[in-house]
């Protein structure tokens, strides 16, 4: 691994995350639609230099407008590169949505469920080990303001794997049935 | 069903509420009365408009105080007092701080006694509402302890 | 690679997973939602804008006046410009033009403002970007992060939706605008997230033309307090006006897009003050060199006598279709390069109300600076490019000739 792409929806926390990793002095604003460019950074795993790249948020693959054409295009690009979706603990169904079409284009991709303040205090519990079994890829919580959570996320980024999309649609209720103890 | 009233807070609110609406009419109308003055600047009449809205919203969550949309209306008429008399003091401290003069070898600074004098009365509308206004935080607080 | 899913099925599958991870408890308002709702419902959101806007302002012109009035006037007007104006007196005529000014200046008898009067690049060269923008360029980029780090800007946004879907932009569009009133040139930028090339076309034209940036204000603030409110809200009437007309004559279409809403929340200062500063830096960087740049310009074509040239050649055209002086000359030849210096380079005492006032709508409408150039470059492409200077083009006339007729009907 020597790339991490950091991708997720707009205003969820991802150039926090950025300047965290990177030590880095990206733009952070309280409104969607503020890095409307990408940035590079570089952050150590595991004794090694990797570089970090932080991109507009993007609802989907499918870019809507020109910010999220930049970061459709960086993931394009960036083929190899360990994909971490960001995702707003508050709204686990939107992120989840951008997380399995990664998921399905056969990116490596470990899950962040970030701003887990926001999700506690609006009463929102996610079940992160049961996601993690759904998906198959590492799924971790942090509130990335405070810094909490940082050091498992950097911890398992090697975890980050490809996962089958047939697999998570068998694992999850239907055909696997709720009682699936994988 | 909880019980949202509160004697003190729709007493705070009718009381407040009223005299942000006097104090917004007397922006409108300028002048000096002892350690009230309204400086009919530029922004009186802004000023003016401000202090009124507050005025109603205010009157506007007399009842059932406690519930949260009519405390979410308070402390919005709180803040928009606060927005108006944090720049009052904020153009007390620009003044306060020079010392006016032009030529060298004058101070660049004010004196002690000119500095303090600058924060004498007399005061703005919105700095009388001030002090009243705050109590809001206490009601915010109590909710907070509460959950 | 497997097969993909259609969208359906993706939602689908959200759907059982969420089932099975996502438990949403009880849901009970806090006082944040309530604060929320209240400042996007129009009845109580527009007082609460209006006392926003009253704040931004006043800290503004204060912070502003503080540093400049208070301090930089006298440093520059009694100490550095008379200090350094004795110690180059023996440079040649040229050199000691360009670098510190008119002689005129510093003659006995002279009783201006040596500040704007002497003109050379270390003179008012300097005293115009250190003495005046930077202190309202900072007070301005404070202001802004305060309200972005919120959230308080995407419910401004909220509010203002409805007026804005009848130019056929979107709430969103009050995003670009507020940080152009800062520095147009990330003001272009922050329009990527626009969704059709006509919004973003109809939005970077609108911000490029109507919208002042912070060195400007600050310029405006320092030099023509009392018409500053003309101004924006002569400004505000041509980019609501003009976007209305754009919406209309341009191709394609302005879909809504929803936004966003994210809570309030307590901003941290750690980021106010880092975003502050690294815009601060960004206009020291692109700001200052242009301004002595402008500077030397114009102090060159004043010894030559090139800008006596000119100003004979404008005069005719500046009177006729604006009411303007030849005098304003300067302004115009060095608008290319700085808007705030150009505004520095008026005329003032020389002029009527009325004509300041023409003047700095007319410079502000008036090619973007090079910097916002440079962005729109970037941003555009060449069609796009062509039609933003037609736009930019066909508003000076129009604009300035509606307001050059108002006054002659007003007899100003
Ligand atoms: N409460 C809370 N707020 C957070 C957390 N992480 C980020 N934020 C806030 O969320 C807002 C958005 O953060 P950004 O890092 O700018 O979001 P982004 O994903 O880069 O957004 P775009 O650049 O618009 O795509 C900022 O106001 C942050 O302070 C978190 O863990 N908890
Ligand atoms: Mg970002």
């Amino acid at each position: 691994m020597n790339k991490v792409l950091l991708m997720g929806q707009a205003n969820v926390g991802k150039s926090v995350l950025f300047n965290h990793l990177a030590g880095a002095g990206a733009t952070v604003s309280n409104y969607p639609g503020t890095t409307v460019d990408f940035d590079k950074g570089h952050m150590m795993l595991q004794g090694k230099k990797v570089d970090v790249i932080d991109v507009p948020g993007t609802f989907s693959l499918q870019p809507k407008d020109r910010a999220e054409e930049v970061a459709v295009k960086m993931l394009e690009k960036e083929k190899g590169a360990t994909v971490v979706c960001v995702i707003d603990s508050s709204k686990v169904e939107r992120g989840l949505y951008l997380a399995l079409e990664l998921i399905e284009k056969g990116h490596s991709v470990i899950i962040d469920l970030n701003m887990a303040d926001v999700a506690e205090n609006a009463n929102i519990k996610v079940d992160t080990e049961r996601l993690e079994d759904i998906l198959g890829v590492p799924v971790v919580t942090t509130v990335a303001i405070r810094g909490e959570g940082l050091k498992e996320l950097v911890s398992r980024m090697g975890e980050a794997m490809p996962a089958g999309i047939e697999s998570i649609t068998k694992r999850v209720g239907g055909k696997g049935g709720t009682s699936t103890h994988s | 069903m909880m019980n949202h009233k509160s004697t003190f807070g729709s007493m705070f609110t009718v009381i407040i509420g009223i005299a942000a609406l006097g104090f917004g009419i007397l922006e409108f109308v300028g002048g000096e009365w002892g350690p009230l003055t309204v400086d009919a600047g530029m922004f009186t009449a802004w000023r003016a408009v401000i202090l009124i809205c507050a005025g109603l919203i205010y009157l506007s969550s007399v009842t059932n105080f406690l519930d949260v949309r009519q405390l979410g209306k308070t402390v919005v008429a709180s803040i928009m007092i606060w927005i108006v008399a944090a720049m009052d003091i904020w153009a007390m401290i620009a003044a306060s701080i020079p010392s006016g003069a032009e030529e060298a070898g004058e101070p660049w600074f004010a004196s002690g006694t000119e500095f303090l004098a600058a924060y004498g009365p007399p005061y703005m509308p919105a700095m009388y509402l001030l002090l009243p206004s705050l109590v809001i935080l206490y009601f915010v607080g109590r909710r907070r302890l509460a959950r | 690679m497997e097969q993909a899913l259609t969208v359906d099925q993706r939602w689908d599958l959200v759907d059982k997973i969420t089932k099975e991870t996502v438990e949403v408890g009880a849901y009970e308002p806090t006082l944040r939602d309530a604060i929320a709702g209240v400042t996007v419902r129009p009845l109580t959101g527009i007082p609460f804008a209006i006392a926003v806007l009253y704040g931004f302002w006043t800290f503004f012109g204060e912070f502003a006046g503080l540093f400049t009035d208070g301090f930089f006037v006298r440093i520059f007007g009694t100490h550095w410009i008379p200090w350094l104006a004795e110690r180059l007196a023996g440079l040649p005529d040229w050199a000691f033009v360009i670098l510190v000014g008119d002689r005129a200046v510093f003659a006995e008898e002279f009783l201006g403002d040596s500040c704007f009067a002497a003109g050379g690049v270390l003179t008012t060269g300097l005293f115009m970007p250190f003495g005046i923008v930077l202190w309202a360029v900072l007070a301005l980029f404070l202001v802004l992060a305060i309200l972005e780090d919120t959230g308080y800007l995407p419910r401004l946004a909220v509010l203002l939706d409805t007026v804005m879907h009848k130019i056929g932009l979107h709430g969103f569009a009050i995003v670009p605008t507020l940080i152009s009133l800062g520095c147009n040139v990330p003001g272009v930028t922050a329009c990527r997230p626009l969704e059709t090339r006509k919004q973003r076309f109809m939005m970077i034209a609108l911000l490029g033309v109507f919208v002042p940036c912070g060195a400007q204000i600050g310029m405006m603030e320092e030099l023509v307090p009392g018409l500053i409110g003309w101004v924006f809200l002569t400004l505000a009437v041509g980019y609501l006006g003009f976007g209305w007309v754009l919406n209309k004559i341009l191709p394609g279409e302005s879909p809504e897009i929803l936004m966003d809403v994210p809570p309030y929340q307590a901003p941290q200062w750690s980021n106010i003050l880092r975003k502050t500063w690294m815009r601060t830096q960004h206009f020291l960087l692109v700001a200052v060199p242009f301004v002595l740049l402008g500077c030397a310009i114009v102090m060159a074509l004043y010894t030559t006598g090139a800008m006596d040239a000119i100003a004979g050649g404008l005069e005719g055209f500046l009177a006729t279709v604006f009411g303007v002086p030849a005098s304003a000359t300067p302004s115009l030849v060095v608008g290319f390069l700085r808007k705030d210096l150009a505004i520095g380079l008026l005329p003032i005492e020389t002029m009527t109300n009325y004509q300041v006032f023409k003047s700095v709508i007319l410079l502000t409408i008036y090619f973007p600076c090079l910097a916002t150039f440079a962005m729109l470059l970037r941003e555009l492409n060449w069609k796009e490019i062509l039609g933003t200077l037609g736009f930019l083009v066909a508003m000076i006339f129009v604009f300035g000739g509606i307001l050059n007729l108002i006054g002659m009907a007003g007899g100003w």
